[in-house]
């Protein structure tokens, strides 16, 4: 960015607006990102939670089917059992039939065969009867053993009788349940024979709880049971039990074993689970590990997000701190260009017969002030002094030293000083020793009407005289720079001027590379400055166009062109 | 020998010989501008203070000096009894002798 000419003032009201705008813009952005910072967490969590769902019922299920499907094959195993246990009720009532029906009811035979099966340590039968079928009952021909029950109401019996003659299987079963002492009831009546005789034999009394225990021994020790009579499971049909309370809970097997015209209904589940604790537990050790790392896993990604929002904070911080630096830098440049341009002449001189003109060119892209200057003052209605000048630096001391250089050659030229003079006053001003700065400067004394230059140099490149299309370098004595010593002295050179002649005086800015002699430099401004006519202010502004670019250093150019 | 790089700078290296029967020298090499003239002055400043006799400015490796460059070296002029600028390019011989500086900071061919 670069200013022109002797105009002050760059309005940076515009440029802070749209920043303005663009703060509240980011704003919005981030408190959009800031909505709501734990959806992610959670969906982690939740997601953790389903697939832990999922794995748990799976290994439930796994597990439950498996338990189930060995209750199953305990629950027949234990049903085979049963069946061969009934073969120890069924043969000796067979028997006994077949015995009644060959001896034709001969009661003592009867009594002698049945007898072992009623005595003894575990007797099969509590008692056993041998009853004649048809005709109204009185009660059995013969008994051994306890009283039956039956015997006791015989229009029962007969009915129970008769039942089990038409039964496929000859053998009837029934419930004595409702009796103090409970038990089962078993009548046989022979097929194929005259089938006049049946044998009823009751069981030994149940316990009266109906509990009892599978023998520790017992293959069957790690099921709970219960038995029930007929097909369902009603209390009133239980026959015995381990349990203190029926029907059994949780996983059940049950079996259904056939016997005689009735049959019993098997009902077990496992005291412990029968494939161990382990695969038991799975499913909740499943359920704890796959909640944890659920939640494990929602705090990690919690965590990344709030370090990818710390840093994106930053990084918002960082910009903002950025953009403030950028305002700050561009706010101290138009006050170091304000300034500049302060320091500057506000307005040229009129002076009848010549135009003037002047630039300034800022260099660096910086916030640093420069030292260069140019200065066109008129000393009477034909005569003006043309000043340019560059303090060796930058910044406010630079300007510093600049502005009071500037405004001792006002006051010396106000009290008619020619130029050697003003310059040899001035060198008491500036003091290498002591401020480390010198200043170049060269006055150039125009006489309008008379049509000639005094020029004077302290350490200062040449003016460039133009005419008729050709640039000379006023070389006179060069004096040295401002600062260098005290009451140094300045020689002036005096030249004459051809009509329409044009005055160049500049700081080096516009002549000086980095790497090539300074006569390059002005050879390139000779031949740009004669290369084609133009009005002064439009070779003014050609001149730094076509020479200043990618200079870093400030210029000052300042021209006067006879018109006549 | 004591050494310098001057960083974010343009790039320039200095050398401080220590004094001998001749003076006090100073090998600068690279480029003096403004970015970097501080640090060669308080590279300098203190032997300067010591020795301010004679100051040898050896300037056969400096491709490039700028007016502050000048301006410090015609400080140090008036710091010391007597000062010589030696192995001077002719392009900053020009630049020198362009500013009337040739005299007081005593170029040497």
């Amino acid at each position: 960015m670069t200013e022109s000419g002797p105009v002050s003032g760059a309005d940076a009201g515009p440029a802070r607006g749209t920043e303005g705008e663009n703060e509240i813009e980011r704003e919005r952005a981030g408190a959009n990102r800031r909505r709501w910072p734990f959806w992610l967490p959670v969906v982690v969590l939740l997601v953790g939670l389903i697939l832990t769902g999922v794995l748990v019922s799976i290994s439930a299920s796994a597990y439950s089917s498996n338990e189930k499907r060995l209750l199953d094959l305990r629950v027949r195993e234990a049903g085979a059992e049963f069946t061969a246990a009934f073969a120890s009720v069924q043969t000796p009532l067979a028997s006994a039939a077949a015995l009644a029906d060959a001896t034709n009811g001969d009661t003592a035979k009867f009594m002698q065969f049945i007898a072992p099966y009623t005595t003894g340590a575990t007797p099969t039968f509590g008692s056993a009867t041998l009853w004649r079928v048809g005709g109204s009952q009185t009660g059995p021909l013969a008994a051994v053993g306890t009283p039956s029950e039956l015997s006791a109401t015989p229009s029962r019996a007969e009915t129970f009788f008769a039942g089990t003659a038409a039964s496929r299987t000859h053998l009837g079963v029934i419930g004595l349940l409702a009796q103090p002492l409970p038990r089962l009831g078993y009548a046989f009546t022979s097929p194929g024979l005259t089938g006049r005789y049946v044998v009823y034999a009751e069981s030994r009394p149940l316990p009266a709880n109906r509990r009892s225990k599978f023998q520790k021994s017992s293959a069957f020790s790690d099921l709970n049971y219960a038995l029930y009579l007929g097909s369902s499971q009603r209390p009133t049909d239980l026959l015995v039990t381990d349990l203190k309370k029926v029907p059994l809970t949780g996983q059940t097997a049950s079996l259904s074993i056939p016997f005689g015209d009735n049959s019993f209904t098997f009902v077990v589940n496992a005291r412990h689970p029968l494939l161990g604790s382990f695969p038991q537990r799975l499913p909740w050790l499943i359920g704890i590990v796959g909640v944890l790392l659920s939640i494990g896993a929602a705090l990690l990604t919690l965590r990344l997000i709030q370090r990818r929002n710390h840093a994106e904070r930053l990084a918002s911080s960082l910009e903002q701190i950025a953009d403030e630096n950028r305002r700050l830098y561009s706010e101290q440049r138009t006050i170091a260009q304000t300034l500049q341009h302060a320091l500057l002449p506000e307005a040229l001189p009129k002076i009848h017969g010549v135009e003037t003109g002047a630039r300034y060119e800022a260099g660096v892209e910086g916030v640093d002030i420069g030292g260069d200057w140019y200065d066109l003052i008129a000393l009477d209605d034909h005569r003006l002094l043309l000043v340019v000048g560059d303090v060796s630096g930058r910044g406010l001391r630079a300007a510093a030293t600049m502005a009071s250089l500037r405004y001792a050659i006002h006051a010396y030229a106000a009290q008619n000083d020619p130029p050697e003079t003003i310059l040899s006053k001035l060198s008491k001003l500036v003091s290498v020793g002591s401020t480390g700065q010198l200043a170049t400067i060269l006055c150039a004394l125009v006489d309008v009407e008379a049509h000639t230059l005094t020029v004077t140099s302290a350490g200062h490149l040449p003016p460039l005289l133009i005419s008729d299309g050709t640039g000379t370098f006023i070389t006179g004595t060069v004096g040295v720079p401002i600062g260098v010593n005290a009451g140094a002295t300045y020689t002036s050179t005096a030249v004459s001027t051809p009509p329409a002649a044009t005055l160049l005086a500049f700081t080096d800015g516009l002549v000086e590379r980095r790497g090539e002699s300074i006569d390059a430099g002005l050879e390139r401004l000779q031949h740009a400055a004669t290369a084609n006519h133009s009005d002064l202010d439009g070779l003014l502004s050609r001149l730094l166009e076509e020479l200043r670019h990618d200079s870093d250093d400030d210029t000052a150019i300042a021209g006067l062109r006879w018109l006549d | 020998m004591a050494g310098l790089d001057a960083n974010d700078t343009a790039d320039v290296s200095f050398d401080l010989a220590q004094a001998d029967s001749e003076g006090l020298r100073v090998r600068i090499t690279g480029e003096l501008d403004i970015t970097n003239v501080d640090a060669l002055e308080s590279a300098v400043g203190s032997a300067l203070e010591r020795h301010p006799g004679r100051l040898i400015l050896d300037l056969s490796g400096l491709r490039f000096a700028d007016s502050s460059a000048i301006a410090l070296w015609v400080r140090w002029s008036t710091a010391v009894h007597e000062i010589e600028l030696r192995d001077v390019s002719p392009i900053l011989r020009r630049v020198i002798d362009s500013m009337g500086l040739a005299d007081t900071l005593n170029v040497k061919p």
